[in-house]
């Protein structure tokens, strides 16, 4: 029985993976096929390997690709340290203080991690709008960095929780600055709490869709994933280009995400193991 | 007394602690307050109003709205597909998640590249999913071209067939889900101390029963996350929506609250309809959300 199992697990282990990759196999082959062959043989390894597809999307007129990327390395990059810095603080001076008010603030914050951002999402291009920010970058960070601010409250609000005062009031003690202490005393010992912040908000606030379509609107350019939907009419003959579209647009995350696959686990388990 | 050992870091005069709030606290729920707390009260307000975008006169207009809501069997019908979506999105990937998280459950490299492979659609963005989904489901796409060889003689329309479009939407979200919960499932199972099974397995327990009896409640945490994770996330469902069908085929047969509200609400211009609809929405993913955290909650044991 225990021996059935011991081989029938690695078998059908590999089985169900290689179902589950079955779309991401077409695709990686397929941007490296001729047009020709995606539609003659999809399931095949491309042979002779073509780079016409990627090549096609870097060296689009419009440069679409190049614009759009850097539009969303701005994007994510302003927006995930504005977040880590003002939820660091925010959580630790949430978590630490012992004013009354805190406790509803708290949860108020947290049940922002349920709105969806359909419901609040008109009320914010009016207030963009009225203070000049709407199809800008900084309109989009701005409203990043609320939309989000539960999540990092939530992750470092837990972590700081375990973490002893005893060094803050050694350091208290010293005189220095509340602000130079928390940098220079508490946010290293954040620092895993921090990862798992940076890394999930990367990657959400990366593959946003809804709130760049909107606040940046048509005219102030767009981001990968906008682009992505933008350029889907033009291809929808040639699924070569499609498809290195979509696989360059999210390269930047898939390598993030390899090289950072352990905090990544790390980050997910954390809220579950507790 | 400022400096002394007893005195905790958050206390001190009531300049000191005005500037450490301003410092610390202000920013982050200055830019909450504004661009969600403000944006919320000001989706409800909306709903009682008649405002359009191309008309400057806004009225007051108490609950006409909602009655128009109500009345309308489009709106029933985006509840209704959205409710479809949640549930298939809730059961399908926690249970084959469990089932999978069992399976690679063993500490190799085969096994973690296998999980690694797994996570993958879950840091891609819904719109690069739809749009893989939707070229290999075209009715001559890759799918079907399979399906042929395999001697189906119709092969399904899988996004245009009004009666299979909603379900194909559903499993393509399911695709995407099922990596995290894998993860969150694996980190559960490792977390349950080994001592536990040694001493079911001393009681003569059989495989079922350690599930049942250790395994089973010892994660309820891991079901807890990932049942409110993916109630969060099929009951916001947009962006599959607009790429793989845009809410067709006919009128709405796969739309959802989220699409319908911005539909009307943001690219088109009955703002004060698609607020009404917005704050029902509201409503429902709190009170379902409130009931259900709950109600997982209450079985979560504590070590």
């Amino acid at each position: 029985m225990t021996s059935r199992l011991a081989v029938a697990r690695p078998v059908l282990a590999i089985a169900l993976t290689a179902l589950f990759f079955f779309p991401i196999y077409i695709v990686v082959t397929g941007m490296l096929k001729p047009a020709d062959e995606i539609q003659s043989s999809p399931l095949g390894l491309p042979a002779p390997l073509t780079g016409e597809n990627l090549g096609a999307v870097f060296g689009r007129e419009d440069g679409l690709y190049w614009s759009s990327l850097l539009n969303s390395v701005q994007i994510t990059v302003l927006s995930v340290l504005l977040l880590t810095l003002s939820s660091a603080m925010l959580a630790h001076y949430l978590v630490r203080s012992k004013a009354r008010w805190t406790k509803p603030a708290m949860l108020m914050l947290l049940s922002g991690l349920m709105i969806p951002p359909a419901v609040i999402l008109q009320p914010v291009t009016q207030v963009l709008d009225a203070v000049g920010l709407m199809n800008t970058l900084p309109g989009v960070v701005l409203s990043n960095v609320a939309y989000y601010l539960p999540f990092g409250v939530f992750v470092f609000a837990g972590f700081i929780g375990t973490v002893p005062v005893d060094i803050e009031e050694a350091a208290s003690l010293d005189g220095a600055s509340r602000l130079r202490m928390f940098w220079q005393v508490v946010f290293p010992t954040l620092r895993p709490a921090a990862a798992s912040v940076m890394i999930f908000l990367g990657v959400w606030v990366w593959n946003d869709f809804l709130s760049p379509l909107v606040i940046l609107g048509p005219e102030s350019g767009t981001t990968v994933t906008v682009g992505v939907y933008r350029s889907v009419g033009e291809y929808s003959t040639n699924f070569g280009t499609l498809y290195a579209f979509s696989f360059l647009a999210s390269l930047p995350v898939l390598l993030f995400f390899v090289a950072l696959q352990k905090q990544f686990v790390a980050g997910l388990t954390a809220g579950s193991v507790k | 007394m400022p400096g002394s050992p007893r005195h905790h870091p958050l206390q001190g005069g009531r300049l000191r602690r005005a500037r450490e709030f301003s410092g610390f606290a202000l920013p982050g729920l200055f830019l909450y307050g504004v661009l969600v707390l403000v944006p919320i009260v000001w989706t409800i307000v909306l709903g009682f109003t008649d405002q359009t975008r191309f008309d400057p006169q806004t009225s007051w207009v108490g609950l006409k709205q909602f009655g128009r809501l109500f009345q309308d069997e489009q709106f029933w019908l985006v509840l209704r597909n959205t409710f479809v979506v949640t549930l298939i999105v809730v059961i399908v990937p926690n249970v084959l998640g469990l089932a999978i998280a069992l399976l690679l459950n063993r500490e190799s490299l085969l096994y973690r590249l296998l999980r690694s492979v797994f996570f993958t659609p879950v840091i891609l963005s819904g719109i690069v999913v739809s749009v893989i989904w939707q070229s290999l489901l075209r009715p001559d796409g890759v799918l079907n071209a399979i399906l042929v060889d395999l001697g189906v003689d119709s092969a399904p329309r899988w996004l245009s067939d009004p009666g299979l479009a909603l379900y194909s939407i559903s499993g393509i979200l399911c695709w995407q889900m099922l990596g995290f919960c894998v993860v969150v499932y694996l980190a559960g199972l490792n977390s349950v101390p080994k001592e536990l099974y040694e001493a079911a397995l001393m009681d003569g327990a059989g495989r079922l029963r350690r599930f049942r009896s250790v395994t089973w409640p010892m994660i309820a945490a891991s079901v807890t996350i990932n049942t409110v994770m993916l109630l969060i996330s099929g009951f916001k469902v947009y962006e599959h929506i607009l790429v793989l069908t845009n809410g067709g085929p006919g009128r709405n047969a796969t739309a959802s609250i989220a699409f319908d509200v911005i539909e009307k609400g943001v690219r088109g211009d009955r703002i004060g309809f698609s607020a009404a609809e917005a704050t029902i929405m509201l409503a429902i993913i709190v009170a379902i959300t409130g009931v259900v955290l709950r109600l997982l909650q209450r079985r979560e044991v504590h070590l």
